[in-house]
């Protein structure tokens, strides 16, 4: 009993004199801030590229011709990194075109920032966005609790499926891979595996937020792979910032944020899995965060 | 936000539940690899240029890029019930066959070289073979004119007008073998100027019962129209060397003599002849994957892959 109001006067003590790295000492909303800008040119881009897939096809105007896990853009060949990978594991064949396509996506993603291909171009995570709001809502009713795993398993998962491939000579994953099944469902119609897709969601909904994001997608390690060199980052202004913290409940990968608003010691995010999704500049009416290009300077 | 101890407990649940989610993922990736072996033994009909089932199923990444730029539209992607190669590219020749044709865009199109780029020309592809698979329904075994056949079923089962395009069909094939004398004797009947493929809709507008007896007596007693069904030799698109021939033979326990269709070398498994064959189930398949050497061998449409 003794404990209880102890441990309740720490936590009160603790939100009034939490100082974080960021110098501004109370929120000030900066007016014409916003709020949902970032996310909607990003759905609209989204949205755009994968209707661009279905209606190459279904209109036949051949500008994006095939699925995400490999297309070709106006006869350029481009593939997924992870397809391409696994492939070469499997079949132990290294085909020219395979490695034209995947050094082009590579090319494009070191240009517009490594995970962003899962923020801005992946239709599974525009739906676990969806379905993370659902989460959110329920959660706030107390009707589930969000359960938190370790996310380092996605590591293992990535290495997992490499090794399945070597060993098996068959790309395993692309059985069970939802990104590449709901691109499959919009070009070329439904499959029975959508209820994969489906009971992914409903347990990212009802148990876990973003689970599929967040611990397994090895789609995302290759490209966060990508990210460690991309230098379009989010950028963190310590004058601007102060210290509320929402930036980090609205971030799929919240711990990217802790080297620059938690400890101030860094003035982008560095982390490689930022899928540079906006979010966090969406909701930073501050203005602390923005869109920014590191090394620029140091080239200028 | 929560203090020491609690987060201490939440790192220790973390931990002990991520051990589950790490059991419960390599559980679903595991199933991913021998879910589809369960039905690896039936083998699809791939598109030309295919490599060897195994390497082709290694290297495949079911883009469905070959589908896309199919022209006839005959590609399809494997669904779970195909088994093995989940959005993997295969065909049904009997829903529609591939056509060979000219400059194989679905080699080109493919970016992994599970198709293979080494083929340029539709003859030289190896898809399977084609085997005479219900010898008892074949027309040219039993020495039946498809024409014939095709009018007889129609009349039998002629009861709604959705069925004017399969008799269309019928009378263009039909108008095609006729000769000058025959199509003389038509022109009086129907009262035409000339035969083509415009006159036939006004000859489908005023036909009635007695004119499709007619068409059939005509049929039965034409030289031209009467001979026996030829049609997978016919349709096959490969036309400088004959894939199909058409050999004599007399039957070992009734004597009785009969015509064998004998699928040769050239043949490369497109599916045109499943397709076009008129029996109610096709008398000639495709065996997917089936080389010419191996069905010397036993001359019967193989079940099982040897591994």
């Amino acid at each position: 009993m003794k404990n209880s109001p102890d441990k309740k006067d720490k936590k009160q003590e603790k939100v009034k004199t939490f100082k974080g790295a960021g110098l501004r000492s109370q929120n000030i909303p900066q007016p014409g801030h916003a709020q949902h800008k970032w996310r909607n040119i990003r759905w609209a881009i989204l949205l755009f590229f994968n209707f661009l897939f279905f209606a190459s096809f279904f209109f036949d105007i051949q500008i994006l011709e095939g699925s995400l896990s490999g297309s070709r853009l106006l006869g350029f060949h481009l593939i997924d990194p992870l397809v391409a990978l696994q492939v070469i594991l499997s079949s132990q064949i290294i085909m020219v075109n395979l490695i034209i396509g995947v050094v082009t996506i590579i090319l494009i993603y070191l240009m517009f920032g490594g995970r962003s291909f899962c923020a801005w171009i992946c239709p599974y995570h525009w739906l676990a966005e969806l379905g993370e709001e659902i989460h959110q809502i329920l959660k706030k009713k107390k009707i589930i609790k969000n359960h938190i795993f370790d996310r380092k398993i996605r590591y293992y998962f990535y290495g997992l499926f490499l090794l399945l491939a070597l060993i098996t000579g068959y790309i395993v994953f692309e059985t069970i891979n939802p990104v590449a099944i709901i691109s499959r469902f919009i070009v070329y119609g439904p499959s029975l595996m959508l209820l994969w897709v489906m009971a992914l969601l409903i347990f990212e909904i009802l148990f876990s937020r973003r689970a599929w994001c967040r611990y397994f997608c090895p789609v995302g390690v290759s490209y966060q792979l990508i990210g460690l060199l991309a230098p379009l980052r989010i950028k963190w202004d310590k004058e601007n910032c102060s210290n509320c913290k929402r930036c980090q409940s609205v971030c799929l990968v919240p711990h990217v944020l802790n080297d620059s608003v938690n400890q101030g010691t860094s003035d982008f995010v560095n982390a490689s899995d930022c899928t540079r999704c906006g979010l966090c500049v969406d909701i930073c009416d501050d203005e602390a965060l923005s869109y920014g290009v590191k090394y620029l300077d140091k080239l200028i | 936000m929560a203090d020491k101890q609690s987060q201490t407990n939440i790192s220790r649940r973390t931990f002990l539940k991520t051990s589950t989610l790490v059991v419960a993922g390599s559980a679903i990736a595991f199933g991913a690899v021998s879910v589809p072996l369960l039905r690896k033994e039936r083998l699809l009909l791939r598109p030309p240029g295919a490599l060897d089932e195994d390497i082709f199923l290694a290297s495949c990444i079911k883009c469905g890029q070959c589908l896309q730029v199919c022209p006839p539209q005959v590609i399809k992607l494997a669904g779970i019930g195909q088994g093995f190669g989940i959005g993997t590219p295969y065909i049904i020749p009997r829903e529609g066959a591939c056509i060979l044709c000219s400059g194989l865009p679905c080699v080109l199109a493919c970016p992994t070289g599970a198709l293979a780029h080494e083929l340029s020309l539709g003859k030289d592809a190896e898809m399977g073979l084609a085997v005479i698979s219900n010898p008892d329904t074949c027309l040219s075994i039993r020495g039946v004119n498809d024409l014939v056949y095709r009018l007889e079923n129609f009349q039998k089962k002629k009861t709604s007008s959705a069925d004017q395009t399969e008799l269309k069909d019928i009378l263009a094939s039909l108008i095609k073998r006729l000769t000058e004398d025959e199509k003389r004797a038509w022109q009086n009947r129907f009262s035409l100027t000339e035969l083509s493929d415009k006159t036939l809709l006004t000859i489908l507008k005023q036909l009635e019962n007695s004119d499709l007896k007619w068409i059939i007596n005509f049929v039965g007693s034409s030289s031209q129209a009467q001979k026996a069904c030829q049609i997978c030799l016919d349709e096959c698109p490969i036309k400088d060397e004959k894939t199909i021939v058409f050999v004599p033979r007399t039957h070992a326990d009734t004597g009785q003599d009969y015509v064998w269709p004998s699928v040769r070398k050239t043949c490369v498994g497109c599916g045109v002849c499943e397709e076009k064959c008129p029996t109610a189930v096709a008398s000639i398949t495709i065996t997917p994957r089936l080389k010419w050497s191996e069905k010397q061998a036993g001359n019967q449409p193989r079940t099982n892959k040897q591994a």
